[in-house]
C-alpha cells in the first residue's frame, strides 16, 4: 500500500506516466523522424533545458535574467577548448565537464553576489545579468586564435556518438530535468520561490536569506546550463561566441515567455515548438516568422504576462490537476507557543536613535528600554515617526546613527533576517502578504526559519504556534486554508498577516496597526493573544495603534511620539490623563478615550 | 497524454522532409545574406544564377535539371550550423559550392564531413583548409600577398608596415602570412591589431596606426562591412600612406566611393580583364541583370566557375556519386572568365593574379599580372 | 594630444546616443529597450534621404521626425500600459526593437547598405590631424545638451516635464496632464535616437542590427546618471574615456566591455552613480 508520503504516491501516478511515455517517445523517435529533424531536437532539446532554468529564475523567483546564455557558452567552450587545444580523450572529456561546471559556478557566485546583495533592486539585478553574457562574450574575442575570436572553434575531435545517440541523451536530459524540477517547484521549498517572487520584503521579515536563495538558485541554473552547452559543443563539434551571447539570452526570455512564464511545461513547448519551425523556414520567410514571433512576444507581455499556457491549460484541466500533487487538506498540528525565560536582558534597546532624509529629520535621540513581558502602544499623530521608529528597530540599515539592541544584541547594519533571528517578528501598516499563494502555504512559508521546508514534497501537517492557531480560527480562516490570498477580504489579509508573524515565534513582537479591518469581536480575541503572549509566554510586544480604545484595553505602557521626539512615556493612566497629549492630539478639549 | 498535436505536427514534419524523389541535381549555396559578408553575398547569387541558367538552357547535367538552394550563413559559425545543416540534410542538395567567411567555413566543414557532401569553396581565404570534401577555386596567401608588398617594396620604398584584421580565422591567417613575407624580403612590422568580425569602431586602432607612422598600411578584414568601415574610418582620420586591402573586392571598392581612390588591390579578377570569355561573361549577366547587376568580381566570378567546374566533374564521373565526383574535380578543367582553372594542386588551383589600383570612379587600373602562380603547399596529405 | 581628442569625441558620439534614452527613463521610469531599433530607423532614414538627395539638414530633420512618429505610436499603444511594470517594459520594448529590425529587414533587405559621409577627411588641431566629423559630432553634442537644458529649464512644457519626474502623484493633482507629457517625452527620446542613428551612420555603416551594440552601452550610461544631463556628461567623459584608454592601451575588444564592467561595478558601490543626491 502506498505510503501517502512515500515517493511514488498514488496522486504522482499521472506524473510518472506522463515521464514514462516522453521516454518511450524519445526513445522511438529517431526511427520515424528524418535526419534533419533529428538534428534540429538535438539542438532545441538542450535549448530547451536552458530555457527551463529561465523559467525557473524569471517565471517562479522573478529575477529577470538574460545571462543564462553565458553559463550555456562557458560549458560549451569548456568542450570546445580543451577538445581543441588537448585533443580528445575520455579523460579530457571528464577534465573540460568538471571545468565547464566549476567555472560556470564560480561565475554564478559570484555575478549572484554582485546582483542580489541586500538591498539591490530587480532592476540592478538584472542590469548585472544583462552585462554578464557581454563579458563573457569579449573575453572569446580577445582570446585571438586560442579562443578562435569571432571564427569560433570547430572540427576538434569528439565523442564517437551517432546522432541517435546524442538525440537520446539530450532527450533524456529534458525529460529527467523537466520531471525534477516539476517536482521541485510543486514542493514546500518551490513555494518559496513564488513566496520572493510576491513579496520579497516580506520573506526577509520572515526570516528568509532572499540573497541567498536567489545566488544558490543561480548557481544551480549555473550548472544545469553549463552541462547542456557542454552537451551542445560535443554533438555539433562547433562553438561559436554567438552561443554565450546576449542575443541568445534574449531568446531564451523569448521562448519562456512565449510559452508561458511559470508553468514549466510551457517554456519547454514553447522552446521546442519555436526552434523547430524556425529551422524549417527558408527564403524571407525567417524574417516574416521572426516578426510575427515579435509581435506575438510583445502582445503577450502587454496583455497576457502568463504567455500562451493558460490559453491551453484551461483545455486539460484535469490533466493539470492529475499531474499536480492533488492537495490533500493539510492538518494544522497546534504547538504550545514558547514561553520565554524572564532575562535580565532588555528586549529592545534604543540609544540615540536618530533617522533624517537630508535636512528633514524624522526621528530625533530616541532612547529607550523595553523589558520582555511588557505591551506597549506606540501612539502619536501621523506623521509623528511611529512606523519608521518600528522599521529601525527591524531593519539595521534604516536608522542614520544610534544603536538598536534586541535582547542584548546589537542589530548593527544586519539586514532585516538576520533581525529576525535575534527574535524580531515585525507585522507591517498595510497588509503585507503573498497574493498567490494560498492560506496554508504561507503559513509554511512564516515557519520557514523553524522548518526547512522539503525538497520534493508538501508537508502533510503543518505545526503552528498556539497563538497563530487562535487567530485562525477566531477569524474563520480555518476555513479558508485553500484559498489564495488575493480572494480573501482586507481584514482577513490582516489577520494572515498576524498568524504569519506569530508562526515565526519571535521574542519581540513588532506590530503597526494590528486591528485595522477586525470586527469588534476579533479585535477582542487580538487583544486577549496579544496579553497572554505578553504576560504568560513573556514576549515583548510593541504595537503601534490608532484605536485609543484597544490601547486602553491591553496596554501596560504607552509611548507618545511626536515629531519625531518621545514626549510621554508612562502608563495608560499617565498618559490619559496627560495635558499635552491632549493638544498634541485635538485642539485641546478631548482627552484619549473620552467622549466630549 | 500530453499534447497529442505536437505529436502530429511532428509527425507531418517529418514526412515533409523525406517525400521529395530525386530527378534534379540540387546545387546547395550558403551564404552571408546577413551580417559582415551581406555587401557581397547578392553578387555571389547572381553569378550562380547565371550558371544555372546557362546549364540548363544546354541541357542540365547528365540530361538532368539543375536547381539553385540557397541559404542564410548569417556570415558567422552559428549561422552556418543551421545552413549547413539545413541543405545537406533537409534540402538534400547534392553538392555544396560557394563563399563563406572562414568562421562560417570552419563550421560548415563539421557538417560536410558528417554529411558526406562535395563542397567547392569559391572565396579566397587565408590557406590550409582541409577536408576530404573540400575543393577550392580561389586564391590563397601563397598567390596573393607577394604582388602588393613587393610592389609598395620597390616601388614606394616602404620599409615599415602597419597590419590591420578582422579578429578570425581569415584576418589572423592572411597577416600571419604578410608578416612573415615582410621579414622575409627584409622589412618590418610595426604593429599588427584586430577587431573582432563584427566590429565597427576602429578608433582605437588607428589611433595606433598614426602613432606607430608605418610607410604602409596592410588590411585584412572580413570581406564587405569591415571594409567599408574601416577605410571611411582611415580616410576620415586622413590617413594617406600607400593602403593595401587583401580582401576588398571590386563591388565593395565601387559602393565606397570616393574613400577607395588609391587602395591597392591583388587578385584573381578584375572586371577590365581583356578576354573574350570575360567580355561574354559580363554581357550575359549584363543581358539578365541588367540594372540590377551588382558588380562581377573576385568572389563572385569564382562561383560561376565552381558550379562549371561541377558540370564537368559529374560528366566526367558520370555520376553525382559524391567520391566519383571528387576524384573527378581534380582531373576537370574550366575555361571561364578568370581563364583556364583546375583545382590539381593539393585541392587547391594555380591562378592568373592581378595587381591593381582602385581609381577615384571605382574602376581598377592594372599594374601588373602575373600568370598561373602557384598556390603552394596547403594540404600535402591530400592529394 | 590625439587621445584627449579621442575621449572628447567617443563621450561626444555617446552622449548623443544615451540623450534620448535617458530622458525616457527619468521621465518615466522605464528602460526604453527599443532604443537599438530607433537608431537603426534613424540608419535607415538618413539612407533614403541621401538616396532621394536631400541636403544634409534635410536628411537630420527628416531622421528626427521619423523617429518621434514611430515614438508616438509606439508609446501609445505598448508602452502606456507597462507603467507598473518596469521589468516587462523592458522586455516589451525590447521585442519591439526586434520587430522594428525585422520590418527593416523585409523592407530594406538584409544587407549591409553605405551612406557617403558628408564630410570626409581630417583637420589641424592642436597640433595633430584629426578626424573632422568626430569633431563636428562635439559640436553636436553640446547644441543637443544645450537644446534640452534650455527646453527643460525653460519652457512651460519642460516645467511640467521636471515636476513629474519629482512626483507624478502631485502633479496630476495640480492639473498637469502627465499622460501628455509621457507621451512627448516617449516621442522625444525616440526622435533623438533616430537623430543619434543619422549622425553615427558616416563613421560606420547601415544595417538592420547597427543599433544592438550601442544600446547596452547607452543603457549602462543612463542607469549610471540618474536624471540629469550634467551627470549623462560626466558619466559619457569618464567611462567613454575609460573605453578608450583601455582600448588604446591595452585590447579594443575589452574596451567595448568597459563601459558596461565599469558601470555595473559603480551602481554597487553608489546605487545613485554620479547623480547627486
Amino acid at each position: 500500500m502506498n505510503n501517502s508520503n512515500s515517493f511514488f504516491r498514488d496522486d504522482r501516478k499521472s506524473l510518472f506516466i506522463a515521464t514514462a511515455m516522453a521516454i518511450i517517445l524519445v526513445g522511438v523517435a529517431p526511427y520515424f523522424l528524418d535526419a534533419y529533424l533529428v538534428n534540429v531536437l538535438i539542438r532545441a532539446f538542450l535549448y530547451a533545458a536552458v530555457a527551463l532554468t529561465v523559467d525557473i529564475l524569471w517565471g517562479y523567483t522573478g529575477i529577470l535574467t538574460f545571462g543564462q546564455s553565458a553559463f550555456f557558452g562557458i560549458g560549451a567552450y569548456s568542450a570546445g577548448l580543451i577538445f581543441t587545444h588537448m585533443g580528445f580523450s575520455t579523460a579530457n572529456a571528464i577534465v573540460a565537464i568538471a571545468v565547464g561546471v566549476g567555472v560556470a559556478v564560480a561565475v554564478a557566485g559570484i555575478v549572484g553576489s554582485l546582483a542580489f546583495y541586500h538591498g539591490a533592486s530587480n532592476l540592478y539585478g538584472s542590469v548585472v545579468t544583462l552585462v554578464l553574457p557581454i563579458i563573457v562574450t569579449q573575453i572569446i574575442f580577445s582570446g585571438g586564435n586560442f579562443t578562435g575570436s569571432s571564427s569560433g572553434l570547430s572540427a576538434f575531435q569528439s565523442f564517437d556518438f551517432s546522432m541517435e545517440l546524442w538525440f537520446w541523451i539530450s532527450g533524456l536530459f529534458l525529460i529527467l530535468l523537466t520531471f525534477s524540477t516539476w517536482i521541485f517547484v510543486r514542493s514546500d521549498a518551490g513555494s518559496v520561490l513564488v513566496a520572493i517572487r510576491e513579496n520579497e520584503s516580506r520573506c526577509e521579515y520572515l526570516g528568509i536569506n532572499v540573497s541567498y536563495v536567489k545566488i544558490c538558485l543561480l548557481m544551480s541554473s549555473a550548472v544545469i546550463a553549463a552541462i547542456a552547452g557542454y552537451a551542445f559543443a560535443s554533438a555539433q563539434m562547433v562553438v561559436a561566441p554567438e552561443y554565450a551571447g546576449f542575443v541568445f539570452g534574449t531568446e531564451l526570455l523569448t521562448w519562456v515567455a512565449l510559452g508561458g512564464r511559470g508553468t514549466l511545461i510551457g517554456p519547454v513547448i514553447g522552446t521546442l515548438g519555436i526552434d523547430v519551425s524556425t529551422s524549417y523556414l527558408s527564403g524571407n520567410l525567417p524574417f516574416v516568422w521572426k516578426l510575427i514571433l515579435g509581435i506575438i512576444f510583445v502582445l503577450v507581455i502587454v496583455a497576457m504576462p502568463r504567455g500562451m499556457a493558460p490559453l491551453f491549460m484551461r483545455r486539460s484541466r484535469r490533466a493539470q490537476g492529475d499531474l499536480m500533487d492533488k492537495k490533500n487538506p493539510v492538518r494544522i498540528d497546534r504547538v504550545a507557543s514558547t514561553v520565554f525565560e524572564d532575562s535580565k536582558v532588555n528586549a529592545i534597546e534604543l540609544r540615540g536613535v536618530r533617522k533624517h532624509f537630508g535636512s528633514l529629520k524624522v526621528l530625533e535621540d530616541i532612547t529607550l528600554n523595553v523589558r520582555p513581558g511588557e505591551l506597549v502602544s506606540l501612539v502619536g499623530p501621523n506623521g509623528a515617526g511611529k512606523t519608521t521608529l518600528i522599521r529601525c528597530i527591524s531593519d539595521g540599515n534604516e536608522r542614520s546613527s544610534g544603536s538598536v539592541l534586541i535582547n542584548g544584541h546589537d542589530i548593527g547594519n544586519r539586514p532585516p533576517y538576520e533581525c529576525v533571528a535575534f527574535g524580531i517578528g515585525r507585522k507591517f501598516q498595510m497588509a503585507n502578504t503573498f497574493e498567490a499563494l494560498t492560506v496554508v502555504e504561507s503559513l509554511r512559508i512564516a515557519r520557514t526559519r523553524l522548518h526547512r521546508p522539503s525538497f520534493a514534497d508538501r508537508a502533510e501537517f503543518l505545526e503552528l504556534p498556539d497563538a497563530a492557531a487562535k487567530v485562525i480560527v477566531a477569524t474563520g480562516l480555518d476555513k479558508e486554508l485553500d484559498t489564495e490570498t488575493r480572494n480573501l477580504s482586507h481584514g482577513q489579509k490582516q489577520a494572515l498577516e498576524l498568524a504569519m508573524v506569530l508562526a515565526l515565534e519571535p521574542s519581540v513582537l513588532l506590530l503597526d496597526e494590528p486591528t485595522a479591518g477586525l470586527t469588534s469581536l476579533e479585535r477582542n480575541v487580538i487583544g486577549q493573544i496579544l496579553t497572554e503572549l505578553a504576560t504568560v509566554h513573556r514576549l515583548c510586544v510593541v504595537l503601534v495603534e490608532h484605536d485609543l480604545d484597544f490601547v486602553r484595553q491591553i496596554s501596560s505602557r504607552v509611548i507618545v511620539l511626536h515629531q519625531g521626539k518621545i514626549v510621554l512615556d508612562g502608563t495608560v493612566e499617565q498618559v490619559v490623563e496627560s495635558e499635552l497629549v491632549r493638544t498634541i492630539y485635538s485642539g485641546g478639549a478631548q482627552s484619549i478615550g473620552g467622549h466630549s | 497524454m500530453k499534447n497529442p498535436g505536437l505529436l502530429i505536427a511532428l509527425a507531418m514534419v517529418s514526412f515533409m522532409g523525406t517525400a521529395k524523389a530525386q530527378d534534379a541535381i540540387k546545387i546547395g549555396v550558403p551564404v552571408g545574406l546577413s551580417g559582415a559578408n551581406s555587401v557581397v553575398a547578392p553578387s555571389v547569387v547572381q553569378a550562380a544564377e547565371l550558371a544555372v541558367e546557362e546549364i540548363n538552357a544546354k541541357g542540365g547535367i547528365l540530361g538532368k535539371k539543375v536547381l539553385l538552394e540557397v541559404a542564410d550563413d548569417g556570415s558567422g559559425a552559428a549561422g552556418a550550423l543551421k545552413a549547413f545543416d539545413s541543405l545537406i540534410f533537409q534540402k538534400k542538395v547534392n553538392v555544396l559550392i560557394s563563399m563563406e567567411t572562414s568562421a562560417a567555413r570552419n563550421a560548415g566543414l563539421a557538417v560536410v564531413s558528417r554529411g558526406k557532401t562535395p563542397f567547392i569553396y569559391t572565396s579566397f581565404y587565408e590557406g590550409r583548409s582541409c577536408n576530404p570534401y573540400l575543393y577550392v577555386n580561389a586564391w590563397v596567401p601563397d598567390q596573393q600577398v607577394a604582388p602588393i608588398v613587393d610592389f609598395f617594396m620597390k616601388k614606394h620604398g616602404a620599409k615599415t608596415f602597419f597590419l590591420v584584421g578582422s579578429d578570425y580565422a581569415f584576418g589572423r591567417g592572411m597577416l600571419e602570412f604578410t608578416r612573415s613575407y615582410i621579414t622575409k624580403m627584409g622589412g618590418k612590422v610595426l604593429g599588427e591589431e584586430y577587431l573582432p568580425m563584427d566590429g565597427s569602431d576602429w578608433t582605437s586602432v588607428i589611433a595606433k596606426l598614426k602613432g606607430a607612422k608605418p610607410d604602409a598600411v596592410i588590411t585584412s578584414t572580413a570581406g564587405g562591412a569591415p571594409n567599408v568601415t574601416l577605410t571611411k574610418q582611415l580616410r576620415a582620420a586622413g590617413v594617406t600612406i600607400p593602403y593595401g586591402n587583401l580582401a576588398v573586392d571590386e563591388g565593395t571598392a565601387k559602393s565606397m566611393g570616393a574613400d577607395a581612390d588609391g587602395i591597392y588591390i591583388s587578385g584573381s579578377y578584375l572586371t577590365n580583364i581583356d578576354s573574350a570569355k570575360n567580355k561574354e561573361f559580363l554581357a550575359a549577366m549584363n543581358k539578365k541583370f541588367g540594372a540590377n547587376l551588382k558588380t562581377p568580381n573576385d568572389l563572385s566570378v569564382p562561383q560561376y566557375e565552381g558550379i562549371y567546374a561541377y558540370k564537368a566533374a559529374v560528366e566526367k564521373a558520370g555520376s553525382t556519386d559524391a567520391d566519383k565526383v571528387i576524384k573527378a574535380l581534380a582531373e576537370v578543367s574550366v575555361d571561364g572568365p578568370r581563364g583556364n582553372i583546375r583545382m590539381n594542386k593539393q585541392r587547391h588551383a594555380p591562378l592568373t593574379m592581378y595587381l591593381g589600383q582602385v581609381q577615384k570612379d571605382g574602376t581598377v587600373t592594372v599594374i601588373d599580372v602575373f600568370k598561373d602562380v602557384d598556390p603552394g603547399d596547403q594540404c600535402p596529405n591530400l592529394k | 594630444m590625439s587621445i584627449l581628442l579621442d575621449i572628447l569625441t567617443t563621450a561626444a558620439i555617446l552622449y548623443v546616443v544615451a540623450a534620448g534614452l535617458m530622458i525616457i527613463f527619468g521621465v518615466m521610469k522605464i528602460i526604453n529597450f527599443a532604443h537599438g531599433g530607433f537608431l537603426t530607423v534613424g540608419g535607415y532614414s538618413t539612407l533614403i534621404g541621401t538616396m532621394i538627395g536631400l541636403n544634409v539638414w534635410s536628411v537630420l530633420l527628416m531622421a528626427f521626425g521619423t523617429g518621434f512618429f514611430f515614438g508616438l505610436l509606439i508609446e501609445r499603444f505598448v508602452v502606456r500600459p507597462l507603467y507598473s511594470r518596469p521589468l516587462d517594459a523592458i522586455l516589451a520594448t525590447w521585442g519591439l526593437g526586434i520587430i522594428l529590425g525585422q520590418v527593416i529587414t523585409i523592407v530594406f533587405g538584409r544587407e549591409v547598405q553605405v551612406v557617403p559621409s558628408p564630410i570626409s577627411g581630417a583637420s589641424e588641431l592642436f597640433g595633430v590631424s584629426y578626424s573632422q566629423y568626430r569633431l563636428i559630432l562635439v559640436i553636436a553634442a553640446l547644441i543637443i545638451a544645450g537644446g534640452l537644458t534650455l527646453l527643460l529649464g525653460k519652457t512651460r512644457l519642460g516645467l511640467e516635464t521636471r515636476a513629474v519626474i519629482m512626483n507624478e502623484t502631485l502633479a496630476r493633482a495640480l492639473g498637469i496632464n502627465s499622460s501628455l507629457v509621457r507621451l512627448i517625452t516617449f516621442s522625444l527620446g525616440a526622435a533623438l535616437a533616430s537623430l543619434a542613428g543619422a549622425l553615427i551612420t558616416p563613421l560606420s555603416s547601415v544595417d538592420p542590427n547597427m543599433g544592438v551594440p550601442w544600446l547596452i552601452n547607452a543603457f549602462m550610461l543612463v542607469m549610471v546618471s540618474g536624471v540629469s544631463f550634467m551627470s549623462l556628461a560626466i558619466a559619457c567623459l569618464v567611462l567613454g574615456g575609460a573605453q578608450v584608454l583601455v582600448s588604446t592601451y591595452a585590447n579594443p575588444v575589452l574596451g567595448g566591455m568597459t563601459i558596461a564592467v565599469l558601470a555595473a561595478l559603480m551602481l554597487r558601490l553608489r546605487p545613485k552613480g554620479f547623480a547627486r543626491e
